[in-house]
This record gives structure tokens, sequence and C-alpha cells, in this order.
């Protein structure tokens, strides 16, 4: 019966692999990737990534990748992005225009490490499409950069990052399960706040299979203020089952590392910067099927600390309000909690400890009529 | 409601039938039969006219209402308070279940008795994803006593294996609401003053045999700080609105009646938001120490502190570098508390709630033309004439199908706008942006030119 109104045709098409979505997260902070100037320059690395890039696009023609970049000062698309110039056609099925353009500045300014000219021409297209989109939009993110806000900030938009990512991840999960017709579209779109985290039980093998990579070089101290909204990014992440795979360059990041362990990803601290490909083609490339038969590379010590609410420390001794769980790195002033204004029982933790006044009062009298000839050796207490 | 009772008396007859089992009861079996009726009735004439509310399109289809109707129920869902009220997130709840012979009854697919049981797993489940530093029980009632299910612990794979013991036995005998809540109090008597002490019940039955006084049972849970909330499966029943409003301050609305299986998990789930705080109860917060103590691995096993078991792994106390072999824990030999700060993490987006995106006019859409944060194009802006044609269908439905955080003033697809609040429960324009605010005008001079 199926066989002959066509279902059946479907069906097979059903039963493929459903195709993986990667988003990398592309920490783009000029300070740090200064330090790493020596050993892996930023070019370098984007020429990286984007074989790394193209390897996934390779794996499944249906396969699809995302670029955001965590800039200093702000989180911006690199692929696939609005080209603000023409915002009729979207990027993802974008025609001889885009390219055309993005193809003529590839060329005018062919500095990246990637471009070689002639071989623009017969390289495969959606390699293509993705590696001038990235760097142009890099080129371009860069250019806004004035020294002014790079003496500014430091830090990196780790957060704004992650929600940006996880935004197209749900856009393009729906627009996946509209087009496959899998009730997905009602699960992730449809839950209320409770059954939000209900998308557990749905099988997974039919849902568009996405994961997140944090290539990440800045430290941890620099995203301290944006730990709540990096913690609920990461616990978006696990409801939806999305592993966070962190690369990480330099420094040390104690967010991440949870982010990682939480959602179940691969963490690695490169200790060779200069091998980052060699790192992202063995340890990242794997999709979540492929994972389930591979010994990972995982980290299983894990940096649990927090960040406080009132000097954002990072601390592994805190207080904690018991009304809203803010975690200060000291007892707030007047036991009043900064968050949420209750007053608080402080216990005994500020208390110093009970002076015994009279026995210095004792030791005075002893002293005075003495004089300072000979100091008296101190008098023991009577029974 | 009351002037549709005389259109269902062919009711009666079925409501007879349940009722024949439950006569001789109290005198409230009467008068909450006259409710119960009254009960069904509203709720099968709110599902009778569902059609009424479909209006063709120009086009003849009615496509374009179905997919109004189906935002603007996204859009309620999401328009809930936002205002940052105290919570109490150390949470201590015991959920009673009604084991009696009223919940074998099959009004609730496939019986009240199971789907109770299926939603009372799922509610665990949730309540310990929400509350992950809290406590819960359950208890059961049965043949006229309380049966405890499961002791009070945070473990939720506990309380589910319980649970589902329960399956293979068949609810009996009658509920006595004192009996359980007496047990309840119990249980919660020991817990710290900095928690809540909740007592949630699912109750099928309309009648309570009880031994004694139930109203000085209540007295003594409004003494005990001990909060009541009641799911009614059949109807409502005059003692349980009077419980849950004594015990929470003259509010009764923590006493619900489901209409239907989806109605009946949507008041369950409900008890997973943490509820708000008194202004009494301040003075039984307080500071607490805790330390957030990192995970490592050794070589060679060594006996950990708490059970002196050997292990390998385990976290080592932040104090006093003791081994425990799990979280959270007191450290054995310090004292210190001992607690993944992911634990904590988890419940603060009840803390700093998202503020509920507006509708964007008209007017104001045509600053954006994409969704910012996943690129989706929102419908073309229409001439200026035809700007007042279309009338919104629905309260809280944007006309353009845009919202926009009031904050960092971005524009959002419907879909962002949901996923924003219910998982993410951060704003993609506020997060991307920078967060001094000497640089917050120029940001959002490149947000715009970018979006």
């Amino acid at each position: 019966m199926n066989a002959v109104d066509a279902t059946e045709h479907y069906e097979t098409s059903a039963r493929d692999p459903a195709p993986a979505l990667l988003t990398v997260i592309l920490d783009t902070n000029p300070h740090a990737w200064a330090l790493l100037e020596d050993s892996l320059p930023l070019s370098k690395a984007i020429a990286n990534i984007l074989v790394f890039l193209n390897a996934h696009l390779a794996c499944n023609y249906a396969n699809e990748v995302a670029v955001v970049a965590s800039h200093s000062q702000k989180a911006a698309w690199l692929y696939p992005r609005e080209n603000p110039a023409t915002t009729t056609t979207t990027s993802r099925d974008a025609d001889g225009d885009i390219s055309m353009n993005g193809s003529s500045t590839n060329n005018n300014n062919n500095n990246t490490a990637t471009t070689d000219g002639p071989g623009q021409v017969n390289k495969y297209r959606p390699f293509r499409i993705v590696e001038e989109q990235v760097t142009h939009n890099l080129r371009e993110l860069m250019a806004s950069t004035t020294g002014a806000d790079v003496k500014a900030a430091n830090s990196t938009m780790m957060a704004g990052a992650l929600t940006l990512a996880l935004s197209h991840i749900n856009r393009r999960s729906i627009a996946w399960a509209e087009a496959h017709g899998g009730e997905t579209a009602a699960e992730t779109s449809g839950g209320g706040p409770s059954s939000g985290g209900r998308s557990s039980g749905t099988d997974t093998a039919e849902r568009l299979q996405s994961r997140i990579l944090i290539i990440s070089v800045s430290g941890a101290s620099d995203s301290a203020h944006q730990y709540i909204p990096i913690m609920n990014g990461i616990f978006a992440c696990q409801r939806l089952h999305i592993p966070i795979d962190v690369c990480k360059l330099s420094g040390d990041a104690v967010f991440l590392q949870q982010a990682s362990d939480a959602t179940k990803g691969v963490y690695m601290s490169l200790t060779e910067p200069r091998g980052l490909l060699q790192y992202l083609m063995m340890a990242f490339l794997p999709d979540q099927r492929s994972r389930r038969h591979l010994v990972l590379p995982t980290r299983v010590d894990v940096d649990f600390r927090a960040a406080c609410f009132c000097h954002r420390r990072v601390v592994d001794v805190g207080f904690v309000c018991s009304i809203c769980l803010s975690i200060f790195c000291e007892p707030p002033e007047n036991g009043t909690c900064l968050t949420c204004g209750t007053n608080l029982e402080m216990g005994d933790y500020g208390a110093k400890p009970a002076v015994v006044a009279r026995k210095r009062k004792k030791k005075k009298r002893v002293n005075g009529p003495s004089g300072t000839a000979t100091p008296t050796p101190t008098p023991t207490p009577g029974p | 409601m009351a002037d549709t009772d005389e259109e269902y008396i062919g009711e009666v007859s079925e409501d007879e039938a349940d009722n024949t089992i439950l006569r001789g009861s109290r005198g409230e079996g009467s008068a909450s039969r006259v409710k119960r009726r009254k009960q069904r009735g509203g709720a099968e004439w709110e599902v009778s006219r569902t059609w009424e509310t479909l209006v063709e399109g120009a086009d003849g289809t009615i496509s374009s209402t179905v997919e109004g109707l189906l935002e603007a129920g996204k859009r309620k869902r999401l328009l809930k308070d936002t205002t940052p009220l105290q919570r109490g997130i150390i949470r201590h709840l015991i959920l009673i279940i009604d084991l009696s012979q009223s919940m074998a009854e099959k009004d609730l697919r496939p019986t009240r008795y199971l789907l109770t049981l299926r939603y009372a797993q799922e509610l665990v489940r949730e309540f310990f994803e929400q509350n992950p530093i809290s406590q819960l029980g359950v208890l059961g009632l049965r043949d006229g006593l309380t049966v405890r299910i499961s002791d009070m612990s945070g473990n939720p794979t506990e309380h589910i294996s319980a649970i589902q013991t329960l399956r293979d036995q068949d609810p009996k005998g009658l509920p006595s609401l004192q009996n359980g809540l007496e047990m309840a109090r119990g249980a919660l008597f020991h817990t710290p003053s900095h928690g809540t002490r909740e007592i949630f019940i699912i109750f099928g039955s309309l009648l309570s045999s009880d031994p004694g006084d139930i109203h000085q049972t209540i007295a003594t849970l409004v003494n005990d700080k001990v909060r009541v909330g009641i799911v009614g499966l059949a109807a409502q029943v005059a003692i349980c609105r009077e419980l849950c409003a004594k015990t929470n301050g003259g509010d009764d609305t923590r006493y619900g009646v489901a209409l239907n299986e989806h109605h009946f998990r949507e008041l369950l789930m409900d008890v997973t938001t943490p509820p708000a705080t008194y202004s009494q109860k301040h003075s039984a917060s307080s500071l607490l120490m805790m330390g957030f103590p990192s995970r490592t691995v050794e070589a060679s096993p060594s006996l950990c502190a708490c059970h002196s078991k050997p292990s390998c792994g385990g976290y080592l106390c932040s104090r006093c570098s003791s081994k425990v072999c799990g979280l959270p824990a007191e450290c054995p030999s310090c004292g210190l508390t001992l607690i993944l700060s992911t634990h904590l993490a988890r419940s603060y987006h009840h803390l700093f709630p998202l503020i509920n995106w507006v509708e964007v006019p008209w007017q104001r859409a045509s600053r954006s033309s994409v969704c910012f944060a996943c690129g989706i194009a929102f419908p073309p802006v229409p001439p200026k004439d035809q700007w007042q044609m279309a009338e919104p269908q629905a309260k809280g439905m944007s006309i353009s199908s845009r919202y926009e955080c009031t904050v960092c003033k971005n524009h959002f697809c419907i879909d962002c706008d949901l996923f924003a609040h219910e998982v993410v429960h951060n704003c993609p324009g506020c997060q991307s942006k920078i967060t001094f605010p000497k640089k917050a005008d120029r940001g959002l001079e490149i947000m715009d030119t970018s979006a």
C-alpha cells in the first residue's frame, strides 16, 4: 500500500541518519589572540577552522554549519548571516549575488591564509560560501573594532554567543522537524515551561543532531560577570541534549569546564596550539552517533567553582543566601542580601573571638605601681 | 456556570452511580455532588464551543485564523508575571497521593489511579529539575490510614521507583485527609526554618473519613507554617478549599480541580515553581556557608571520608580537603556544606526572570527585517493605509510578528521569544552587546546596523 501512494519513498528518506548541525563559537577576543601570536595567529586558526568546517560539511550532504564570533564587546554571526546590503535574500540559499560580492572582496584583499586565487572557481560550492562569508564577516567585525573598544573590554561575550547559537539551533530544529514531519517541532516549541524539559523523552535519532563547539582563548575571570547567563545557556543545552565541546587554546575557563561536563561534551585544553587542526579533526569531528562508539578525550577533574554576585570573584567557599541562593564571597554588609534584600542571620561567621577584658585590667594594675623597672611575669591566676 | 445547570440533568444518573459508593459518608458529600455536576457541566460547555472562534479568512480558508490561534496560544503561555518575587528555593515538600477506591474511576484515562501515578513520577522528576537542593517525600492515603511511600530525600530515582511499585496495587478504602496531614506535619517538623514546608495533595475523593477534628489539624499546620496545595480530581470540596486558604494566608489559588488530563498535568506542574515567600517569614532566613568543591581523579583508590569506601574519584572539601564521594553532602570532618554550584545556578532564572517582550506595531516594525536571534525573515511592512486593516486576533499577539525586548530594543520572532523565555532564560540581544553602561548606546548602534 505504501508503495502505491509513494509514502515508502518518504519513509526511507526518514530512516537516513539525521543531518548534524555544528555551531562553532569562536572567541575572537583580541587581547587573548595577541598573546597567542607566536604559536597560532588568528589567521592561521581561521584557516584551520575552515578546513574543519569543510570536513564536517563533507560528512553528510545535509550537514549544516554555523559560526558565531564572541568578540570583546559584542557577539556576532559570521555564518550564516543576513547581509545588510541585500536584506531580501536569506544567506542560507545564498545565490550568485552574495557570493560574487564575497569573492570580489576576497580577491581584492587576498591576505588570508585560505584564499588561493585560482582555486576559488573549482571549489565545492558549500565550502566556498562558508569560507567567503566567514572571512568576509570576520574582516568586517575586525574593521569595526576600534582601539578604544579594545582598551575598554578585555573579556568576551560568551553568554551572548551561546544564546545566539542556541536560538539558531532552535530555529533549524523546528525547520527540520517541520520539513520531515517530526513531532519534535511541537516538542521544542509547543512545550510549556514544564514540558520544555520533557524533550528528553523524544527519540534523539529523529531530531536534527546539533552540537556546539567553543574555541576559547579567554580566561575565566573575564567571564565571571556573565556567570548567570552562561549557566542558563548550559542548562538549556542540557535540556535539549546539545553537547558543548570546548577546545581551549589558552587561559583557563572554569565555566566552560562545567559546560562540557554538564552536557557530556568534549573538553580539551591544547598544550600545543599549533596542532589545532589535528585536534579538531581527531577529537571534535565525530557527531553524537559516532561518539557512542569512541573513547572520548574528556576531562575527568572538573572545576566546579562559582562566581560570587558581589565582586564577581571566582570562589570555592562562599556564603549563600538561604532565600535566593545568591553566592557571596564574604558576608554582605549589615547582613542584607544584595540580591533579594533579605535581612540574613549571620550565624557565627562574622563573629570575632571574645576578648577576656578582665585579665588585661588586672595586668595594668599590676604594672602601674611597680613602674617599668622590672617587668613582672604574668601573674598566674589563682585558684 | 450556574445557568448551565438545568441543561445537564442527564449527567446526574452517572453521578449517582458514583455516589452510591460514597453514600453514608459525611454531610459534605451531598453539597459537593451538586458542585461536581456544575464543574463537569462547565467543562463540557467550554469544550463544545471551540469552533465558534474560527473565522473564515478572505480566501475562504481558516488557515490564517488557525495560525493566529497557535501563535496566540504560545504567547498566552508566555505572558507570565515576571515580578522578581522572593521565592523559597530550598523547599521541603510532602506529596500525598490519594489511593482510595474513588481513584479507580475512569473519567481520566486510563484510570485516575494510573494517570496520577504517571504524572506523579513526572512531577518528581520536574520538581528536582527545578528545585535541585530541595527535599521531597511521598505519602499515600488508603483504607483510612496513611501509608509511607518514600521518605524525605533529595534523590528523585528513589521516589520514582517507590511510586512505580504502587502500580501493582489497587486503590482501596476511604481516604483520611487528617491522618495524611498529621503524618506530613510530622515529617516536616524537623526541617530547618530557612526552607519552605509544603504539602501537596492529589485528592480524588469527595470525602474524608477522619478520626478527629480536622480543623484542629489545620490550625496546627498554620502554626507550623506549613503550606498546603491540593489538586482535586472530581469536584470542589469545601474542606480542601478551606485548608488551602487557611494555610496560604487566605489565598486559595493553590486549590485546583482538574477539568481534563491536560489541565491536571498543568496543575501538577505548577507545583514545581518555587512559591513566593511571605514577608512574615523574613526572620527565618540565614546566611549559609557553603563550599563548591572541584572533582578530582586519583591514580590509586583512597578511602572517602563519608563512607570509608575506596574510590578513585571524588570531591575534595574546599576547606579541609577531605574526600567525599558524592554531592550534595556535609563534610564529615569540618562540617562545611558541600554543594555543586550548578545545583544553585539552576534556580537562578527564578531570581532574575527575563522580562516579557512587547508587541511591535507596524509603525516601529520597519526597523528590522529579520529576527535578531535566528535570522528568519519577518513579513514585510505593508503600506501605511493597511496598518489598521488587520486588527490583532488575540491579546498579546503582535500584529507585525515581531516582539521587542524593552532593554536592548531588538526584534525577535515568536519562536525565539518562546525559546528565550522558557528554555534559555537569556535575551540574545542583551547578552550580545557590551554590558558597560558607558558603551551601551554605541553598542546598540552596531546592533542596529547588523540586525
